[in-house]
């Protein structure tokens, strides 16, 4: 039975996107050419792979998927940096106080994620909230240019995905035992030493964790850029809403899909096997 | 009487026979340490002077204070007042990483990440140790502790006594001034318990460190301590070798806390300079003891005698006194000794141990026999609190 749900809803679907990425655009409906058809009775696969060439052929594409990558790995650096001290120390507080500050964490994500990346057009414009205070403590004249800035995408991917760093550092972080740090302590490790020593290395899975759920999603971000970044900031995830329904090229948009998922797809494999060995080594 | 309990002298006897040497009396010295909680005293003004190689328990229930000392020597609790002292150096105020002590954890804690060897040299890569002598001294502990095979494992690729081998040398490793142990066998079953206490007391001494371990059980404490204090609502109740607290408590309650015990209470009913005699309410004739004791008549005393220090026969013994009629309630037949639980004439029940020194020897006695029960004159000790 979950194969069933798997096959219906993540396999099918794949599979389609990846049929289409094999086929040519036409001007029909849908508006690509099969790639399976039938000459007198029987069937006949024709995948071209000239979706792909094209994709290999213009630099608009590659450049999309590095400057995609590029911002993905410095969010998610960024997240670690604000989300660590943040799951630390929830991970310290009393049982009681510790819930409502996870309780914190999560509820902004109950409402819309699309009025949240709004709300920060309304904090980051020029009449902004941020712009209008800095005028009234004189220290600016004119306002500061930060929408449609790259630093309004990556404060937006920062801002979306710090739940996501935060949770399962958490998860791993409240699991530490403190005798462990005392030890460190008995053995002459100062806090901070104690800390590099113990705390980090143990929390190594959340770390990576934390890191796969915020740099996974924030590579194929589609929102953030387009109403935070300016016509500059050129991510994947715009490439393919551009391909898909303005060019209404759907083979070429599929194939943007399909690159941009063996592109994740590399790493998160490396951390599978990676995770595999670690979990063999605890069982023998 | 706390401070006639810490002045209390150490008799030459004391296992390991050394001899004192000046100064040496007072290696660790304790003074009036006091910790609060929040208007909780954890440990209410304790002074101790603890001796240079010695291994000292700290015995007592749950919540007595003892691991709450044993945390303020460790450094991990600040004294609320009082002065911690080691080989001369006031160490009260230094924290725990600067402090010349290691303490083996209660359950280990130890690193999982790191391997054997890692965790064994973590102190000493801490004190700056180059590579090479750190090798040496990280596969001399391992050695110490038969762990050598083991020195690439993981924490958890190991068992309990390995791993209690492994928390041994990572503390030993520094070569501490002071070994703190928490519980040190509290993780592993009996059968091994007993081998390992004898094996980290033979280590302890071999390398001469002194020690300082916590306990609540006390087997562990008579086994591998040289002197133990009874601790109770944070105080010491008692210190004493481990023969002194068995055979001469000082209380009710460490007559209680250590073994088990049989205790009469009533009123001292002579008192003369090389006897006394009590009557006891329980029992028909007054008991006889054949010392003095710094008493007076009327006085409220409880006599307490260990079960094994009494005789059951089943004809009355010829003795004029210390004898007492009853039945067999219950027997708790321990294959090496039997416990006979005899409910005596006036009512109230004792313990009394038999060696099965013959075999089928338990069978002399069943359930529902008239016993006597009898104890020698100097055998039990008068209770003045």
């Amino acid at each position: 039975m979950p194969y069933f749900w798997l096959l219906l809803f993540f396999a099918v679907p794949f599979l389609i996107a990846l049929k289409i990425s094999f086929a040519k655009a036409a001007i029909a409906m849908p508006p690509y050419t099969d790639v399976l058809y039938w000459v007198d009775g029987f069937p006949v696969v024709k995948l071209r792979g000239e979706n792909y060439l094209y994709l290999l052929g213009d630099s608009l594409y590659i450049n999309a998927y590095l400057s995609s990558l590029k911002i993905a790995v410095v969010s998610t650096f960024l997240c670690l940096l604000l989300g660590y001290p943040m799951a630390y120390s929830i991970s310290r507080m009393a049982p009681a106080t510790r819930n409502i500050a996870l309780l914190l964490v999560i509820l902004p994500s109950w409402t819309s994620f699309l009025i949240r990346i709004y709300a920060w057009v309304g904090i980051l414009k020029p009449n902004g909230l941020i712009n209008n205070y800095l005028m009234y403590l004189g220290l600016i004249d004119s306002p500061l240019k930060m929408l449609h800035t790259p630093i309004a995408v990556y404060i937006g991917i920062v801002y979306a995905y710090l739940p996501f760093m935060v949770l399962p550092l958490y998860t791993n972080l409240v699991k530490h035992d403190h005798r462990l740090l005392e030890a460190a302590s008995d053995l002459g490790a100062k806090p901070w030493q104690a800390f590099l020593k113990v705390t980090l290395p143990l929390s190594k899975a959340g770390i990576i964790a934390g890191c796969m759920l915020v740099a996974i999603p924030a590579v194929g971000e589609f929102v953030i850029p387009e109403m935070l970044g300016g016509p500059e900031t050129l991510m994947i995830g715009r490439v393919l809403w551009q391909e898909f329904f303005n060019n209404r090229d759907w083979p070429v948009a599929s194939a943007v899909a399909m690159v941009m998922l063996a592109l994740l797809i590399i790493p998160i494999m490396i951390f599978h096997r990676a995770q595999a060995k670690e979990m063999e080594g605890k069982l023998t | 009487m706390t401070s006639a309990i810490t002045s209390t002298p150490i008799p030459a006897a004391t296992p390991g026979g050394k001899p004192d040497k000046r100064g040496v009396d007072d290696y660790l010295v304790i003074d009036t340490v006091r910790k609060e909680f929040d208007g909780f005293v954890a440990v209410d003004d304790v002074s101790i002077n603890i001796r240079k190689g010695e291994i000292f328990a700290l015995l007592g229930a749950s919540g007595c204070g003892k691991s709450t000392l044993l945390r303020c020597l460790a450094g991990f609790e600040k004294p609320t007042a009082g002065r911690i002292v080691l080989a001369g150096a006031d160490v009260t105020d230094l924290p725990p990483y600067l402090r010349p002590i290691n303490m083996m954890f209660q359950s280990y804690a130890l690193f999982p990440h790191l391997t054997v060897e890692q965790n064994i040299a973590f102190g000493l890569k801490q004190d700056g140790m180059a590579k090479e002598p750190c090798q040496r001294r990280v596969d001399e502990m391992l050695n110490l502790v038969q762990m050598s095979k083991f020195a690439k494992r993981k924490p958890h690729q190991l068992s309990g006594g390995q791993q209690q081998r492994v928390a041994l040398a990572r503390s030993l490793a520094k070569s501490p001034k002071l070994l703190l142990l928490d519980e040190p066998m509290g993780a592993l079953d009996k059968k091994l318990r007993s081998q390992m206490q004898l094996e980290l007391v033979n280590i302890i001494e071999t390398l001469g460190v002194t020690c300082v371990m916590v306990t609540h059980d006390q087997e562990e404490a008579m086994t591998m301590a040289n002197r133990i204090a009874v601790m109770e609502a944070g105080r010491f109740r008692q210190i004493g070798s481990p023969d002194e607290i068995y055979e001469q408590p000082n209380s009710r309650y460490t007559a209680e806390f250590i073994g088990s015990v049989n205790l009469f209470e009533g009123k001292i009913d002579k008192d003369e300079k090389d006897f006394v005699t009590i009557a006891c309410p329980t029992l028909p004739d007054p008991i006889y003891v054949a010392h003095g004791v710094t008493g007076f008549t009327g006085m409220d005393v409880a006599f307490a005698l260990r079960p094994e220090k009494m005789q059951i026969s089943k004809t009355e013994p010829a003795e004029p006194h210390n004898k007492a009629h009853g039945i067999i309630e219950d027997i708790a037949y321990f294959g090496d000794h039997s416990v006979y639980h005899i409910r005596l004439d006036r009512g109230t029940k004792v313990m009394c141990n038999f060696v099965n020194q013959q075999r089928w020897a338990s069978e002399g006695f069943t359930w529902n026999d008239p016993v006597w029960i009898s104890w020698g004159d100097l055998e039990g000790v008068v209770l003045t609190s």
